[in-house]
């Protein structure tokens, strides 16, 4: 092997490698024609929506959708598994009905949402919670649960309180289960704000990407979707960086 | 006995809180005149009339179809191709930055696409869910191959064993665990994406019908297609699980044991 190629990271010769069949199969296959972009159609398609504000309103209705329906979702997921997961009774209270509501899709209840709330921001926003907010409390109430009762134990003999129980044993133990669940969650929402405006008829990016279908304009709808790959790669690095920083004690 | 008692116990615990929220529902609705809220005692009534189970053919047995075909596909493509490239380093490294890109995007917002591709036929649907559904499986396949036990490994080695006999009785069900967690994941991809290659395709299918009645302004029928779509979710999903603890029996009373 050349040395240059040894000394390139394979990432960058897979993308390279996996570009060039992506633009052979759209300008030579069975696919090739009016309705498949190629990979400079797509790219070049990409590089004009980044200084086209439309794209950019776009990308900030869907963050706008994302960002806010995922704090809501986890400031009253967190607090509210917290208290599931004090005691027993209530954990295993809630757990079928979380787990009921955690395995439906926001898609499903779509419809009721047009009707309830109307094809807009807040409907979005609305959407990334639903779809978040049971996973992350039932989540966070396992994590509560399954706390070291030694260290329980200990502490009742040392007559901490209830709070400070929370506070030192409990939150800390259950960090790592949260933090995995607030993880999923970020990715849920960016998807699900997209979602939104694919079938929902909210504003932003998958509002875009729906409109560029139906209007013919293949080259675009592709970029959005490199676009859409982008920001979800984004969004996962950069949570997955704040995590070691913020519960540095888990060693992952 | 004593184990009967528990289980009705834990019955009764998880049971309580839907019950008391449902009776909930019903009689706070029952005077509804909020068109968007329609009681609850007369969706019931469409429900009955709509799902049981007059138009189960027409709407619900396709959407299963395709959901189920189109899992199968990506599940057939996706695990030879995940324990190949698992098994092998600079595979796994040259492969996984791209499938990772992939990934990224949102499932449903490659339907567009396909319909662009396809059309708007049963075969583009199933060709949306197969694509989306393969991609967490196949990482999940490379992952749980290529975090083969070194132990066993280098056991399996010492021992001999040939390439392929490492590679089907060693690494290949050592990823079990790994591969079920990804057609979970993809399990539930696929059954998105069947929802959506339908609300945005259009004709037949439960996201069609329910979606359909929304635009028509029949908002006890959405409310009956959303309710059977919620119930359809869950019990897929539970039917998953029943699946993943039959197969993994071995493996999860390794783990009770350990």
């Amino acid at each position: 092997m050349p040395a240059i190629i040894r000394r390139t990271p394979a990432g960058v010769i897979s993308t390279i490698v996996a570009l060039l069949i992506w633009q052979f199969i759209g300008s030579f296959g069975p696919l090739a024609g009016d309705s498949f972009a190629t990979a400079t159609e797509a790219i070049t398609a990409l590089a004009g929506l980044l200084t086209d504000s439309v794209f950019w309103a776009a990308v900030g209705q869907t963050l706008h959708m994302a960002i806010l329906g995922f704090i809501i979702s986890i400031a009253v997921a967190v607090p509210l598994g917290l208290l599931i997961g004090l005691s027993r009774f209530s954990y295993r209270s809630s757990k079928f009905t979380f787990d009921f509501f955690k395995v439906i899709p926001p898609i499903v209840i779509i419809p009721i949402a047009i009707l309830a709330i109307g094809p807009n921001i807040t409907m979005g926003v609305v959407l990334v919670i639903f779809a978040n907010v049971f996973a992350v409390a039932i989540q966070t109430a396992y994590g509560v649960r399954d706390t070291d009762p030694v260290l329980l134990e200990t502490m009742r003999c040392y007559r901490f309180n209830v709070i400070q129980q929370v506070l030192h044993a409990r939150l800390p133990s259950a960090a790592p289960q949260i933090a995995v669940a607030i993880r999923l969650a970020a990715s849920a929402a960016l998807i699900v704000a997209v979602v939104a405006g694919l079938v929902g008829g909210a504003p932003g990016l998958g509002n875009l990407l729906m409109r560029y279908q139906s209007g013919g304009q293949v080259d675009k709808t592709y970029a959005v979707l490199l676009a859409l790959g982008i920001f979800g790669i984004l969004v996962s690095r950069l949570i997955v960086r704040a995590q070691r920083r913020i519960i540095f004690w888990t060693g992952r | 006995m004593m184990r009967v008692w528990r289980w009705i116990l834990a019955i009764i615990i998880g049971a309580w809180l839907p019950i008391v929220f449902i009776t909930w529902w019903w009689n706070a609705s029952a005077e509804s005149t909020n068109p968007y809220f329609p009681p609850l005692s007369v969706i019931w009534e469409q429900f009955k009339v709509n799902w049981i189970f007059e138009l189960v053919p027409v709407h619900v047995v396709p959407s299963i179809r395709n959901l189920l075909v189109g899992f199968l596909i990506a599940a057939v493509i996706a695990i030879p191709a995940g324990t190949l490239i698992g098994a092998s380093r600079s595979g796994t490294r040259y492969v996984e930055p791209v499938v990772d890109f992939i990934r990224s995007i949102p499932p449903v917002a490659l339907v567009p696409i396909f319909i662009l591709l396809l059309g708007l036929d049963a075969q583009m649907r199933i060709t949306s869910i197969a694509f989306s559904a393969s991609f967490p499986i196949l990482l999940a396949t490379i992952e749980g191959v290529r975090s083969t036990n070194l132990v066993v490994l280098d056991t399996a080695k010492s021992f001999r064993l040939s390439r392929s006999a490492i590679l089907w009785r060693v690494r290949l069900p050592g990823a079990m665990p790994t591969v079920f967690a990804g057609l979970q994941v993809g399990f539930q991809i696929a059954f998105v994406v069947t929802i959506a290659s339908e609300v945005l395709g259009s004709g037949f299918g439960l996201g069609a019908f329910t979606l359909i009645a929304t635009d028509s302004f029949l908002i006890v029928d959405a409310w009956t297609g959303v309710i059977l779509l919620g119930i359809l979710g869950y019990l897929l999903n539970l039917v998953f699980d029943l699946v993943e603890r039959i197969s993994l029996r071995w493996y999860y009373g390794q783990k009770k044991l350990s």
